[in-house]
């Protein structure tokens, strides 16, 4: 489900690769497709795709359209359409998907919510907060 | 060569560079007398030079609308001259005769334009990217490419994009790629080489600008 060859196919065209030696510490906000192997600090948003790979340490929030999260993310993973969470992945923090797919071996340490829900949640909150006012 | 220029054509006023002191004032003379070429014969340093007497001078504006810059590779350290897709000076006067013309981006390091690239060592290195920096634990090379000089690097290189392509890759195999349009870079223990002939001391600033000199290039040159 998540091999190299799935990768390479989704990611042939990656605009931004971040290779095993190199540490990216900041907010990234990118229009194409990412591949993360080395270390993330910061943010990261994109209106594409992210791999996150299996050697890969991310200390970030994340959002992309679809993610494949292969690696260690310390902090929340929000895929707009789908979220493809790897057997090595390993996440503590929340995660948002429309779809999902989560393989044997992988670990999450956090809320596992499906956007729909979330907007659904949210709408609940301000008709809630409307009907207080109300009274 | 001189004879073989001529058999094609292609007689001009021949300058020699060596000799000259003043090479800013006497290419932009040229200039202001209407030369509708200029062809640089020798390396990127020769190429270099004449970019580097024409940008940002009174005289620029003449240049690209009217002048053409062709190049006739001799020695070494020919990488813009590859990047055109000439292989030689026989070559290089057919190509020069056939004038297919590119308008391409330059470079910016500091004062100095580069058409090729910069690159520096990868350990060490620091790369300032708008919100964000990159840091590089790895021996091994950072390139800025506006134009992509090696056949055999697999990446998307366009010289007309108004970016510059960044690329890492260090002894650990690993490769790191990204465009941007501005960035500075910092390595205390290296220099900055720009089209493998001018060194720079870092922390430096490279940016790019778009479109900024016609040229003759080749049919087989290394860009769409």
């Amino acid at each position: 489900m998540f091999s190299k060859e799935v990768r390479l196919e989704k990611f042939k065209d990656a605009e931004t690769v971040i290779g095993g030696s190199v540490k990216m510490k900041g907010n990234f906000q990118g229009q194409g497709s990412i591949i993360i192997e080395g270390i993330l600090e910061g943010s990261l948003k994109t209106e594409a795709n992210l791999f996150v790979g299996d050697k890969a340490k991310v200390v970030a929030n994340i959002e992309a359209k679809d993610a494949i999260i292969n690696g260690e993310v310390r902090g929340n993973v929000k895929a707009r359409n789908y979220l493809a969470i790897g057997g090595t992945a390993k996440i503590f923090g929340d995660v948002q998907y429309s779809e999902i797919s989560i393989e044997r071996g992988a670990s999450i340490n956090g809320q596992v919510l499906m956007l729909a829900e979330e907007h659904r949640r949210h709408e609940k909150k301000i008709e809630e907060k409307e009907i207080e006012i109300e009274k | 060569m001189e004879i073989r220029l001529t058999d094609l054509g292609l007689n001009g006023k021949i300058i020699r560079l060596g000799g000259i002191k003043n090479i800013r004032g006497t290419i932009q003379n040229e200039i202001k007398l209407g030369a509708k070429t200029i062809i640089a014969v020798g390396n990127n340093q020769t190429i270099n030079k004449i970019i580097g007497a024409i940008i940002d001078t009174d005289i620029y504006g003449d240049f690209q609308k009217k002048t053409l810059l062709g190049i006739i590779p001799i020695g070494s350290d020919n990488s813009i001259a590859a990047s055109f897709g000439i292989k030689n000076e026989e070559e290089a006067c057919n190509i020069l005769l056939a004038r297919r013309i590119e308008k391409l981006d330059l470079g910016l390091v500091g004062s100095h334009y580069f058409l090729n690239q910069a690159s520096i060592q990868s350990l060490g290195t620091t790369l300032e990217i708008n919100d964000y920096t990159l840091e590089v634990s790895e021996k091994g090379e950072v390139k800025i490419i506006n134009l992509l000089s090696d056949p055999k690097e697999k990446i998307k290189s366009n010289p007309h994009d108004g970016l510059l392509d960044i690329l890492i890759r260090t002894r650990k195999k690993d490769q790191t790629f990204l465009t941007v349009k501005k960035i500075k870079i910092s390595n205390p223990g290296n220099k900055l080489i720009v089209d493998g002939v001018v060194e720079i001391n870092p922390p430096v600033e490279i940016s790019i600008m778009k479109d900024k000199v016609n040229v003759i290039v080749g049919r087989d040159r290394l860009f769409e």
